[in-house]
């Protein structure tokens, strides 16, 4: 398995503001690599640097074997971009724009083009300058979908995107992906990245705070457990490993280390347990758990990098 | 506060359209509390500089009648007005009938970006939007936004008018040529209201009313030309009402009353129709264009070239009229300057052939406009820059320098196509009163002699972008220099060096001048010098917003 993207202790102030603190991130060829966290986590910036349109201040840049600052030219005839503000020119027509950009990232496929407008119901004729935020960001995807970039770097793709197109953007990447595309996913919407990477990141305060395979990461993650007892199951809060206990009579309802989870279960067996679900940690928890801190915090403001937007976390139904 | 704006209730059905008309102005005037003071100030300060410099220049009356041929030939009537009392010439007529003019077009401009500002751009950002879904009136923004104009307007009068009297300008003439600047401002800012309801951009609606705003200068400029203090056809232009008060000779106030009825009409009918209509559309709709791109557009410097087609075009075209108008204009030229005092045709290149002398002076005029055309494409691409539309392109492979390089490419072009177009007309304007077809040809090259020095001067703001993108804006000062060094350095008296830092002043101000390759060659390698610096800096440097 070789190596897409790899950075090591990349740092990138702007003045005084540190937007990446030692960055570590590591994208494997051919994966969907879910880059998690907040606005101003660094996330942008990081994507600006592996683009070459921003230079870092110290670390290792990786890109497709080559540097991204200054073999930027010779990279990009390999990938395709989409920024999360996606800013286009208000007197060309959307379809102009497709064409205009597939063809500068090196000729797009006519036909593939086509279907994408329709599936993503992008009307091409009207001037970019009254499309919605949605609608230039859907000129965006179709420009870098049509062509035959080998790394997408996708930052917020479809902050605009309604559930449908949501549907449509992740069908897409999931066909491309088969074929062997790399894909950089920035994304602060769980449910997708959920769906789409093989192994994510966690970015946070301009450094990677997790990082692995989605099902690793659950496996060191802790178990939920809710389980209703014929007697209520006292002593469950001696048990080493178990938090967040909520005891309402016979009903229960903890978190458990994964090493401890045997000897919760007999603790449960010996109350007698008459119902019981258990369910791995949901992507949003192992985010809390990295900034649940923020949220509840006084100082809930990380002003960072180029997106300066006070960080929240969107946990659309998980 | 609530107070609906009397007049706004236009039966359209719709009930308390002027609401929140008083709130709005009062935020209106805090988001301008800057821009605002900072142009009526600007526009005192112009009165201030006429009012002190004219008697420091002039001294007395008798040197004032030097002057005079200028004031009352053909290019006074163009560039100046229909000039009363001119036959008994004092300082205030002087001013008044000379620089009067450029008082209203001033004040014209700040109404129509005023009202522009506070109107479509609004509705084209979707800010309206949010003011909209508050307990707002559809007529409101509009109504506070015209209010707003009136006071900016009226602000502006105050000031010219104690400008003046302060600097000893009789009372009744002061007062009626400052209201005449308030007046031709506001009937401009009802102009720029009903632009505003045609067009769906900003952009556009400015334009529009820049337009006939432009139109409004030719017709009175061919107006004045033709009869002895203005014709009928001055009177179709708004422009010539402030200027036929007759200010410091015999005043009278009466055509300030069409104006003022010009500005009601136009105010009531963008009112009546921001009633009407939904919130975005337009008279003038956009258009669906084309799905697919035309087989050219295929590269970053193709795409330069789509998007300053209309600056082009916009530059060019004016730029053609004004050199069929100015070359035809030669022979009248040539027989008013002859006795003009020394020290003013010292600007145009001396006494000997002053046909010549004045078609140089012209395509030194076109070169300076080129430059402030070349200077704005370089902004063009800050802009690219600064709004984020640049990194989709450089995310592609497309080089820095290949971009930027590109860019530049397609505005050398478009400055060398104006020169031309410059030229020619000139020459052919001039050619067909002269009688010479030769000046075609001879003005061709006079203007084109300028490209290095217009290269040179750019060159400043391309290095400025890749250096201190934010701080482009200085490079203006080489171009205001350049313009005051050409038309006044003569008549300053100042020391060699300070007119040697204007590139243009080192182009041979050909037909007059013979040509000389040295300094177009050092020129030349300055401009490509100063070019190369920018396209390293840029390159070398991250990507920067606003």
């Amino acid at each position: 398995m070789t190596t897409a993207i790899l950075t090591a202790g990349l740092v990138k102030s702007f003045g005084r503001t540190r937007a990446l603190d030692g960055l570590d991130l590591e994208v494997a060829a051919g994966e969907v690599h879910g880059f998690l966290g907040p606005n101003g986590a660094g996330k942008t910036t990081t994507l600006r640097i592996l683009l070459g349109l921003l230079r870092a201040d110290a670390g290792r840049v990786e890109l497709l074997g080559g540097d991204p600052w200054t073999d930027a030219v010779a990279l990009h005839r390999r990938l395709a971009y989409v920024p999360g503000d996606v800013e286009l020119w208000p007197n060309l027509t959307g379809g102009e724009t497709i064409d205009l950009l597939g063809r500068l990232q090196g000729g797009l496929d006519r036909r593939r083009r086509d279907e994408l407008c329709e599936r993503f119901r992008l009307d091409p004729t009207p001037k970019c300058r009254t499309y919605s935020k949605g609608n230039r960001q859907k000129v965006a995807l179709i420009a870098a979908l049509a062509g035959d970039a080998e790394l997408l770097l996708l930052d917020e793709p479809t902050a605009g995107l309604d559930p449908l197109m949501e549907a449509v953007f992740q069908d897409c990447i999931r066909e491309r992906a088969i074929d062997g595309l790399t894909v950089l996913l920035s994304s602060h919407i769980l449910a997708q990245v959920e769906a789409l990477a093989d192994r994510i990141s966690i970015v946070r305060h301009g450094r990677i705070v997790e990082t692995g395979a989605l099902a690793e990461l659950r496996h060191l993650a802790r178990t939920t457990i809710v389980a209703d007892t014929d007697v209520p199951s006292a002593g469950l809060e001696r048990l080493p490993g178990v938090h967040h206990l909520d005891v309402d009579g016979t009903h229960v309802r903890f978190e458990v280390d994964r090493d401890r989870l045997a000897a919760a279960m007999q603790h449960l067996t010996d109350a007698g347990v008459r119902a019981i679900t258990a369910h791995p940690p949901t992507l949003e928890q192992m985010l809390l758990r990295h900034y649940g801190d923020e949220l509840t915090g006084p100082d809930a403001v990380a002003v960072e990098g180029a997106d300066d937007d006070p960080p929240t976390v969107d946990h659309p139904g998980r | 506060m609530t107070a609906a704006t009397p007049g706004l209730s236009v039966a359209t059905g719709r009930t308390e359209v002027g609401t929140g008309t008083g709130a709005l102005l009062r935020f209106l005037l805090r988001r301008d509390r800057v821009k605002l003071p900072a142009w009526t100030a600007s526009i005192g300060a112009f009165a201030l500089y006429y009012a002190v410099a004219l008697p420091a220049i002039f001294g007395t009356e008798g040197d004032l009648s030097s002057v005079a041929p200028i004031a009352t030939g053909p290019v006074g009537a163009l560039f100046g007005g229909p000039g009363y009392g001119y036959d008994e010439l004092t300082i205030e007529r002087f001013m008044v009938g000379q620089y009067g003019l450029y008082f209203l077009l001033t004040a014209a401009l700040m109404s129509i970006l005023l009202v522009v500002r506070h109107t479509r751009a609004e509705e084209q950002q979707g800010r309206a939007e949010l003011l909209g879904a508050t307990v707002v009136g559809a007529a409101a923004p509009l109504g506070a936004t015209l209010i707003l104009a009136v006071i900016t307007n009226a602000a502006v009068v105050v000031v010219v008018a104690a400008v003046l009297v302060v600097n000893g300008y009789a009372v009744a003439g002061s007062a009626v040529f400052a209201v005449g600047i308030g007046a031709a401002g506001l009937t401009f800012a009802g102009v720029a209201a009903v632009a505003a309801q045609v067009t769906s951009t900003s952009r556009s609606a400015a334009g529009l009313a820049g337009a006939a705003l432009g139109v409004a200068f030719v017709v009175r400029a061919v107006g004045d030309l033709i009869g002895e203090n203005g014709s009928l056809l001055s009177w179709l232009s708004p422009l010539a009402w402030s200027q036929q008060t007759r200010a410091f000779v015999d005043e009278r106030w009466w055509p300030l009353g069409l104006s003022l009825l010009v500005f009601g009409v136009l105010a009531a009918v963008a009112l009546r129709t921001v009633t009407r209509r939904d919130l975005g559309a337009a008279l003038l709709g956009t258009r669906p264009g084309p799905a697919h791109a035309a087989p050219g557009l295929r590269s970053a410097v193709a795409l330069s070239a789509r998007l300053q087609r209309p600056a082009i075009i916009g530059w060019a075209v004016p730029i053609g009229l004004g050199g069929l108008m100015y070359g035809g204009i030669t022979r009248t030229i040539d027989d008013s300057f002859a006795d003009m005092p020394e020290e003013m045709l010292a600007v145009m290149g001396g006494g000997e052939d002053l046909l010549r002398g004045y078609l140089g002076t012209m395509g030194f005029f076109t070169a300076l406009l080129v430059c402030v055309f070349a200077l704005l494409a370089v902004h063009a691409a800050r802009g690219e820059e600064a709004a984020g539309r640049v990194e989709v392109v450089l995310a592609t492979p497309t080089s820095r320098v290949g971009w930027l390089g590109g860019h530049l490419a397609v505005a050398g072009l478009g400055s060398v196509v104006m020169l031309v177009v410059g030229g020619l007309t000139l020459g052919v304007g001039a050619a067909i009163v002269t009688d010479d077809p030769a000046l075609v040809w001879e003005l061709t090259v006079a203007h084109l002699v300028h490209l290095p020095a217009v290269l040179a001067i750019t060159a400043v703001g391309v290095a400025l972008f890749g250096l201190a993108p934010r701080a482009l804006g200085l490079a203006w000062v080489v171009v205001v220099h350049a313009g005051i060094m050409g038309f006044f350095g003569p008549l300053m008296d100042l020391p060699g060096w300070v007119e040697g830092l204007s590139p243009l002043e080192h182009s041979p101000r050909m037909p007059l001048a013979p040509f000389t390759a040295t300094p177009l060659l050092v020129l030349s390698a300055v401009g490509a010098a100063l070019v190369a610096v920018g396209l390293r800096a840029f390159a070398a440097r991250d990507l920067r917003g606003r």
